[in-house]
């Protein structure tokens, strides 16, 4: 990993001068942690690393921070993009938040983030990490004193167990070389599947047990790369006022249902949600049920193709079934 | 709405939000109750500029805070009076329609259809038939404030 990291440093540097600004990961305030970084001038390019860390959807900042679409001269954003990251992308393209020429994009082909919780969960005595690197199936984390190794399956995060595209769709420059995805089509949506296995009043239990532990802080919203109402979230307006500040399980279920629904058949699963949420609600669940449905309904998947329009944003006057 | 007696006295009446389009089902509505034709009271109407204005939360919304079912109507598919706004709200009520039994509300407690200002008798069958299914499933348990949860929980561990 050490090499791709030095790879994506000296490409970003070949087209620094074309780049206003470049969106990578740098080391966090923790040896687990990886953080965004927004870097502007070239003498901080060596601080951009890639690794197991790096697991931000940094198509998050373009629409709410960057404001990408208003360029003032004709330079770039330079962004890196994993396989989930490129479809955030994609479909910010798609509906026309950005424009595909305003990017210089570095794709890189992942195996999967880690989940530090989960890791913390297994190793709490884990501490002095100095380097975190997949080799195979395993996970090798060095420390100062010795080198564990964690199966995957174990330490990824939720979306990267389901991941099926590891590679990004679109980019200029690729670091490394493509993989093939863990699962298949057919598996993609086994968590699902698990839930719906219960009946409806159990599922609606297990919906009251897991939203009732929201405390509402928002940021499944914030980290979402297509949330993009920003200050006219309709979850905080006054008028229409739609949520009230109660402190109740109605309010947190219709918060998640507002989410969700903004979100159906434009969600590329990138899992940010799930990933910042402070309470680890599995909110991405509710997401991909929608995608789902919108696959088997309408035959649609979200940032896969930047030609094609999201089908609830438009419709077909034929169209037979519903 | 006209009120048959004996089905008031012998049922509990549920509470039904109707989502009715102005062009359309509210004139459908408005025809069944002219020609006094019979139909169940538990329907609430509300009415919208046009099936398009439907935004799925309304039926979230309706159906969280506590109403038995929802009832969303509008023009026939082709027929609409701003010509497009039930093709978007088709699929998108359609998606929602699939996606309430995921979070355990049962999927028969919402309802949409195409009645248009002359089908009186059409919007008087739609209406029963809904109330009677809405009755069939009982009042809606609806999401409750007190829960067993334990914070620290998770799915996947």
């Amino acid at each position: 990993m050490e090499d791709k990291t030095k790879t994506l440093q000296r490409e970003f540097l070949k087209v620094f001068e074309k780049l206003e600004v470049v969106l990578g990961w740098e080391p966090g305030y923790d040896s687990l942690h990886a953080t965004p970084s927004f870097i502007r001038q070239a003498k901080d390019l060596n601080k951009l690393v890639w690794n197991p860390l790096c697991s931000q959807n940094l198509c998050t900042y373009l629409v709410k921070t960057l404001n990408a679409s208003v360029r003032k001269d004709d330079k770039k954003i330079g962004i890196c993009v994993k396989g989930c990251d490129s479809r955030s992308l994609v479909a910010l393209i798609q509906e026309k938040f950005i424009t595909r020429e305003t990017f210089y994009i570095v794709g890189i082909p992942c195996e999967g983030t880690v989940d530090w919780r989960r890791l913390m969960r297994i190793e709490p005595s884990l501490k002095d990490v100095q380097k975190v690197d997949i080799q195979g199936n395993e996970l090798e984390v060095e420390t100062a004193q010795k080198t564990y190794r964690f199966p995957l399956q174990q330490v990824l995060e939720q979306r990267c167990l389901h991941c099926r595209y590891p590679n990004p769709i679109i980019y200029d420059c690729l670091i490394g070389e493509p993989i093939t995805p863990h699962i298949g089509d057919d598996q993609a949506y086994g968590d699902i599947e698990k839930i719906e296995q219960y009946s409806l009043p159990d599922r609606l239990k297990f919906w009251e047990k897991e939203l009732d532990r929201c405390i509402r802080c928002y940021a499944c919203r914030n980290a979402c790369p297509l949330c993009v109402c920003r200050d006219s979230c309709i979850a905080e307006t006054r008028t229409p006022k739609w949520l009230s500040q109660r402190c109740d399980l109605k309010e947190k279920f219709f918060y998640h249902m507002i989410h969700a629904i903004h979100l159906a058949g434009r969600c590329t699963e990138c899992g940010e949600c799930e990933r910042v949420c402070p309470m680890e609600i599995p909110v991405t669940l509710i997401k991909k049920k929608l995608n789902q449905i919108v696959k088997d309904l309408l035959d649609y998947e979200a940032g896969i193709d930047p030609q094609k329009q999201p089908p609830l944003l438009t419709f077909d006057p034929g169209e037979k079934g519903i | 709405m006209v009120n048959s007696k004996e089905e008031s006295t012998t049922k509990k009446d549920l509470l039904i939000v109707g989502f009715l389009c102005n062009w359309c089902s509210y004139g459908g509505a408005d025809t069944a109750g002219v020609c006094r034709f019979n139909q169940p009271t538990d329907l609430r109407i509300i009415r919208i500029p046009c099936t398009g204005r439907m935004d799925p939360l309304f039926v979230v919304k309706a159906l969280i805070y506590g109403a038995d079912g929802v009832l969303v109507s509008g023009c026939h598919p082709k027929d609409c009076h701003y010509n497009e706004g039930n093709f978007y709200a088709r699929r998108r009520l359609e998606v929602l329609k699939q996606f309430l039994p995921f979070m355990g509300i049962h999927t028969d407690r919402f309802r949409y259809s195409w009645v248009s200002s002359s089908e009186g008798r059409l919007w008087q069958q739609v209406v029963t038939e809904f109330s009677e299914t809405i009755h069939g499933l009982g009042p809606n348990p609806g999401v409750h404030g007190e829960s067993d949860a334990k914070a620290g929980m998770s799915f996947y561990t």
